[in-house]
């Protein structure tokens, strides 16, 4: 072949490789859902925890990327983006998370292995015993894993859109569908199918592949980033010349002060390391020795990952697509609000597309056109992945709270093994459309929509899970609580989060909720929502536990038994 | 003693990192006030070298006080 018919050829693979990679990638997963399928047996716990046979790779990359999802990728580098530096420090609450694998997991898979455990509640409900704290404890798992699904599946919106921006829009059964809307649907579709299908085996099997993408991903788009800089006097030469709104704490947004990263870096991480999903992979992991050596991973590996790879790249897209202070015509109220470069989109959730950006900007000119046309579609794939990772688990994981923790203990505790796995499945479906109508009500909606980040989602959801951390560690440490003192604390941890979320303000309309709106504002500048929540949960429960009759010495002796051996 | 050792070591770099030990290196809104150490921007390098020390407080941690307690594996 002539010099120009290589290049012609080479120029026509690169217009279609990211097709090319997206259908093999879909492939992939479609495969590994069927080995799943096969190799399953139709029991709740194979469905639900893989036979708790998982190795030390599997469970390693199964929790980091349930962990990371779209906001590895898109939420926490387009904070990055938005506020500078000030955000960087959020990367160590990975290290904290990795000693919550250790000290909360190890001591989950014992107790979960002696006593046959599926879901958080089995443990906790079994500990304090009673149906308030089973149910509490399954509510908690539901109301993290919707705005976590919702998150991931506008990620997979973002991804379309970015993938393939001439694409025109769809029109399916009467309607039109926009690459956003249609990634959506796809994304979530997909991910709900080999879910059903093969259950935690295929979960797991896909975020091994997942979770290697993830991780190469964030250092090869942080290490074009570096090199792009190169010609242009270095990278750290680019980014000391970024504002010093961007260069110091708190940030362009004044947000990250550093008490407030403080209390993320440790409630919300630790919140987030016992959410549902995870609560599980530590029940299904093969021994304490594999949790040991996957929270080794997760504390070194992760946090590596973001400080070294991927917030380089949002850092690197500041400088190179400097985001700018305008007024808001959503937000009267508030002075101005930071637009990112119209490089990046025209509105301000568009912060969260720094990523996508950057990479499609830098990487063709550092590895050229057809091996950056093959990085950028791995590492878009890489935010799929992360998204479809962490949606699987935590459809898995709600399937798992709703059917053994509800459907079975107090609706149909006759149902067969069978019958019960299918309702698990219907589940899936059900939450699965919830979140894509979820996505639609947001993405039409005009004016006040306060999840429309990831990141906001993200906080949103751990608040929620970190309602279940005094609980755990009681039951797995101190073993000083009540019943009735994990009912209380449970019950006001939830509603202190409800109070001080959006969602006061989203039913009762912004006057009629000023005064608290008020109060909760002040607080957050301080102290994250898991963290206001887990201290008032942890207080009441302490003190309700205090004058409420105490659990019977030789149950209480049952359990660390079990947790010393 | 390993382990107070290295439960301090972690809290102090918790508390540093992330936290409010952050301020003594955070560059203030004066023209003159330094944004760099040896060319990295002083808040990356805070972070990073936290870090570092969190990561090795993990690694010996794994190795000579939660090794000991693995199970045999079946």
């Amino acid at each position: 072949m002539t010099p120009p018919l290589i290049l012609a050829a080479a120029e026509a693979t690169s217009s279609y490789l990211p097709h090319i990679l997206l259908g093999a990638y879909m492939l992939l997963l479609i495969g590994l859902c069927v080995v799943g399928y096969r190799k399953g047996k139709a029991t709740e716990e194979d469905y639900y925890l893989a036979g708790r046979g998982q190795g030390v790779l599997v469970t390693s990359l199964t929790i980091m990327a349930t962990m990371f999802s779209s906001a590895a990728l898109l939420g926490i580098p387009g904070t990055v983006y938005r506020d500078g530096l000030a955000f960087v420090p959020f990367a160590l609450n990975l290290t904290i998370g990795g000693i919550g694998i250790y000290f909360l997991g190890s001591r989950m898979h014992r107790l979960g292995k002696a006593n046959g455990y599926v879901t958080p509640a089995d443990l906790v409900g079994d500990y304090y015993g009673g149906n308030a704290v089973r149910l509490l404890a399954a509510l908690t798992g539901a109301l993290y894993v919707l705005p976590y699904v919702i998150m991931q599946i506008k990620a997979g919106g973002y991804l379309a859109e970015r993938l393939f921006p001439d694409v025109p829009p769809i029109v399916f059964l009467g309607s039109e569908y926009d690459m956003f809307r249609a990634g959506v649907w796809a994304l979530s579709f997909l991910t709900m199918a080999y879910v059903l299908i093969g259950g935690m085996r295929s979960v797991a099997w896909t975020d091994v592949i997942q979770g290697m993408l993830l991780l190469s991903g964030m250092l090869v788009a942080g290490l074009a980033t570096v090199i792009y800089f190169q010609d242009k006097g270095g990278y750290f030469n680019a980014i000391a010349e970024l504002p010093h709104e961007a260069l110091s704490v708190p940030g362009a947004t004044g947000k990250w002060n550093a008490w407030m990263m403080l209390s993320i870096c440790t409630c919300a991480s630790l919140g987030a390391i016992i959410q549902p999903g995870q609560w599980m992979r530590f029940y299904a992991a093969r021994s304490v020795k594999t949790l040991r050596q996957s929270a080794l991973v997760f504390a070194i590996i992760l946090p590596f990952c973001f400080i070294f790879g991927i917030m380089l790249v949002a850092l690197g897209a500041r400088s190179e697509f400097p985001p700018e202070w305008r007024e808001d015509p959503a937000k009267p109220e508030v002075a101005a609000v930071i637009y990112p470069h119209e490089e990046l989109g025209p509105s301000p959730t568009d912060t969260d597309k720094a990523v996508i950006v950057m990479a499609q900007h830098t990487v063709p000119k550092v590895f050229g056109q057809t091996t950056g046309t093959l990085i950028v579609t791995l590492i878009l794939i890489a935010v799929l992945a992360a998204s479809m990772s962490t949606a699987d688990s935590n459809l898995h994981a709600l399937s798992a709270v709703l059917t053994r923790d509800v459907y079975d203990k107090y609706l149909r505790p006759e149902a067969s093994e069978r019958e019960k796995t299918w309702f698990g499945r219907v589940v899936i479906i059900v939450a699965t459309i919830a979140a894509v109508i979820f996505v639609e009500i947001g993405n039409k909606a005009q004016g006040f929509n306060p999840l429309t980040l990831i990141t906001q989602l993200m906080f949103l959801a751990i608040a929620f899970s970190s309602q279940l951390l005094p609980l755990a560690v009681d039951c797995l440490y101190l073993h000083k609580g009540t019943r009735k003192g994990a009912v209380a604390g449970l019950t006001i941890g939830i509603l202190v989060v409800f109070l001080i979320g959006p969602f006061p303000e989203l039913l009762f309309g912004k006057e009629a909720t000023a005064g608290l709106t008020s109060f909760t504002d002040t607080l957050k500048d301080y102290i994250h929502t898991s963290a206001i929540g887990l201290f008032a949960n942890a207080i009441i429960f302490a003190i309700v536990s205090c004058y409420t009759p105490k659990l019977p010495a030789e149950h209480i002796q049952k359990f660390r038994k079990l947790l010393k051996n | 003693m390993l382990a107070k050792i290295l439960t301090a070591v972690f809290l102090i770099a918790t508390f540093m990192g992330p936290g409010p030990g952050i301020y003594l290196v955070n560059p203030s809104a004066e023209a003159d006030s330094p944004v760099t150490i040896l060319g990295i921007p002083i808040l990356y390098a805070w972070v990073a070298f936290w870090f570092f020390v969190q990561a090795v407080v993990v690694l010996i941690a794994s190795k000579k006080l939660w090794e000991p307690h693995d199970e045999p594996e079946a």
